[in-house]
């Protein structure tokens, strides 16, 4: 009972909050619009629905690179890592999560620069002859992402595979399997359910990060967080932001919805 | 006969002193602990060491710190009113305006702020009385003096030798709270345009962006981080943060004041309404002139109160407030809403 009036008070309630709040009048009103004008004013505008298709794109793009570099080290840490390397691969994942993500970013900023560390060993092996754009770049948001969110990856397929009973796969390589096969065919979808908790735990982060697109993105792209701390922050336009809250917690839920269906759709 | 011993004197005077004491709700009033604000980093050094120091030592009140930034502060005392969480707000001018507007602060009283008088009257009258400002920056132009032997004396001239190719600009993004008047607003004035008319910098900014010689920073220390890196080599940023970076031995780094003329960025102290009254006292000890002192040499930007002298080493580094160019801050406050729609379209968040 003390647990669901904490959630209702400090979950529930706040919601409705900025669900009334995003009602009211704010500092561009759309004429004739009335309650609704802050949803006509994102939801008609063809600039604000490629923010939104930019936030999930992103989502997205980080979650399949996450799931690329993310299953082979968990495949590794559980199938060939002895006891002591398994433990380095765990802490070498989770040292990272102890400082702080600005600390991080701002490591990846040193990196990317202009005279930082990557152009200028490219430019040193004369592989280029000017710096590279990598910084304020997609590219270094992705990157950026990733690296704060592979681990979160790793850890959820790694519980699942190490769960598996080997001796089904062993049963495919008797009838015949090869080792791809075996793995294409009983490994994978059997450890579907932690690339699934795995993608969405990504998925969700990368959905409402700002601090890395900020840091690393330079403006090339815009999701709504961004767009949220921005009305926050610089125009005080709080029913917009509600607004564009509420759109990115549907987003969510909908997104979220449609993994469990996909997940489950497979058979796991 | 009755013998006075230790014990009976002792009794004795606690029950004296108990009598003598002030009556209970002024004991209160005296020892009440105020909240005040601060930004971090440097900053929260000098309300510490300085201000609230002063305050105590001539009160004997005591002040605790609030460190973050006025849309947080403002959120905060908006949700209670009645017995807001803050006594003293600290502000950037166009919230400043805001606060006054929407109630969440008090119009300065002269009558207890002893301090006042020795402040010019533009310092109220910028923030039409909601407060007053105590510190202000200026932005300018700061380089890397290592890698930019000549740079441009001029915002004009910067834009020009970037669009040239000579050089990167690193200038702050929209998402950094005084961009509208640090740069919309400034390069707008400077190319020709106005308030009316921020086409010009918009123009320029795009053209800058198309030849991809610009880069944007979202806070203060990412400029420090641009310059380093190599990212940019010159670009808008404050006066009082270049040389605070100067001094930690960051020699490589240089200032000017434009010949357009650095932007006023005027730092506000307001009383909440229904805060406690020994916030008056709080705000004179930031309006005093030995604490206005000492708060420059520790932040290096200009401070309001007639009477500071600052020493040879600083005042070469302080923009006189009357060199600097003032935003037409209470317009500007209602078109940024328009100005960073209009960024986010044409430029990126």
């Amino acid at each position: 009972m003390p647990s669901l009036l904490f959630l209702a008070a400090f979950f529930i309630a706040p919601l409705f909050v900025i669900l009334e709040m995003s009602f009211q009048e704010g500092r561009l009103p759309v004429e004739g619009a009335g309650v609704f004008q802050n949803y006509q004013r994102l939801f008609a505008d063809t600039f604000y629905l490629g923010v939104i298709a930019e936030t999930v794109g992103l989502s997205v793009v980080v979650t399949l690179v996450s799931v690329l570099m993310g299953y082979p080290v968990a495949y590794f840490m559980v199938r060939h890592a002895s006891g002591r390397s398994y433990d380095l691969i765990v802490f070498l994942l989770i040292a990272p999560l102890l400082t702080s993500i600005i600390m991080r970013t701002f490591g990846w900023q040193v990196l990317l620069a202009r005279r930082g560390l990557i152009n200028e060993a490219l430019m040193m092996l004369n592989l280029i002859e000017r710096p590279l754009g990598l910084l304020n770049s997609p590219l270094a948001i992705v990157v950026g992402l990733v690296h704060v969110l592979v681990p979160f990856m790793v850890l959820s397929i790694a519980s699942v595979l190490q769960g598996i009973d080997r001796r089904l796969e062993e049963s495919a390589r008797i009838l015949g399997a090869g080792k791809l096969q075996t793995f294409l065919r009983v490994t994978f979808p059997l450890s579907i359910d932690g690339v699934g908790t795995g993608a969405i735990l990504v998925f969700m982060l990368a959905n409402g990060s700002f601090v890395t697109l900020l840091l690393l993105g330079g403006g090339t792209l815009q999701t709504l967080p961004l767009l949220i701390y921005q009305q926050f922050n610089t125009t005080r336009d709080f029913p917009f932001a509600a607004t564009m809250s509420n759109a990115l917690l549907v987003l969510a839920v909908c997104c979220l919805y449609a993994q469990l269906r996909l997940i489950r759709r497979r058979g796991v | 006969m009755i013998r006075l011993n230790r014990r009976h004197f002792l009794m004795g005077a606690a029950a004296g002193g108990v009598f003598a004491l002030p009556p209970a709700r002024r004991l209160a009033a005296q020892t009440e602990t105020i909240t005040v604000t601060s930004y971090g980093g440097v900053w929260e050094e000098a309300i510490r060491g300085i201000f609230v120091a002063d305050f105590t030592a001539r009160t004997g009140g005591k002040a605790e710190v609030q460190i973050g930034g006025p849309p947080q502060w403002m959120s905060q005392i908006e949700a209670n009113l009645a017995d807001p969480p803050i006594d003293v707000l600290v502000n950037t001018i166009d919230l400043a305006l805001v606060a006054g507007r929407t109630g969440l602060v008090e119009k300065i009283d002269p009558s207890k702020l002893s301090n006042l008088a020795d402040i010019p009257q533009r310092f109220v009258d910028v923030v039409e009385g909601w407060g007053v400002v105590f510190d202000y920056g200026s932005a300018g132009i700061a380089y890397h003096r290592e890698r930019l032997r000549n740079p441009p004396t001029s915002i004009k001239g910067m834009v020009e030798g970037a669009l040239r190719g000579d050089f990167v600009l690193s200038l702050p993004g929209i998402s950094y709270a005084p961009t509208p008047q640090m740069l919309i607003w400034s390069f707008a004035d400077a190319l020709g345009g106005s308030v009316n008319n921020v086409d010009p910098a918009f123009e320029a900014l795009k053209a800058l962006q198309d030849k991809r010689a610009v880069i944007f920073y979202g806070g203060a220390t990412e400029f420090l981080n641009h310059l380093e890196a190599g990212e940019a080599e010159i670009g808008i940023y404050w006066d009082g943060r270049t040389w605070a970076h100067y001094s930690t031995g960051a020699e490589w780094i240089g200032y000017i004041n434009p010949d357009e003329g650095g932007v006023m960025n005027p730092v506000v102290v307001q009383k909440v309404v229904n805060s406690d009254d020994s916030a008056w006292e709080y705000i004179n000890s930031m309006l005093a002139p030995a604490p206005q002192l000492a708060f420059a040499e520790k932040v290096q930007y200009g401070v309001t109160n007639t009477k500071v002298a600052y020493p040879d080493w600083l005042k070469d580094r302080i923009t006189p407030w009357e060199a600097t160019r003032w935003p037409p801050f209470e317009e500007i406050g209602a078109k940024i809403p328009a100005w960073v729609d209009r960024w986010n379209r044409e430029i990126g968040a």
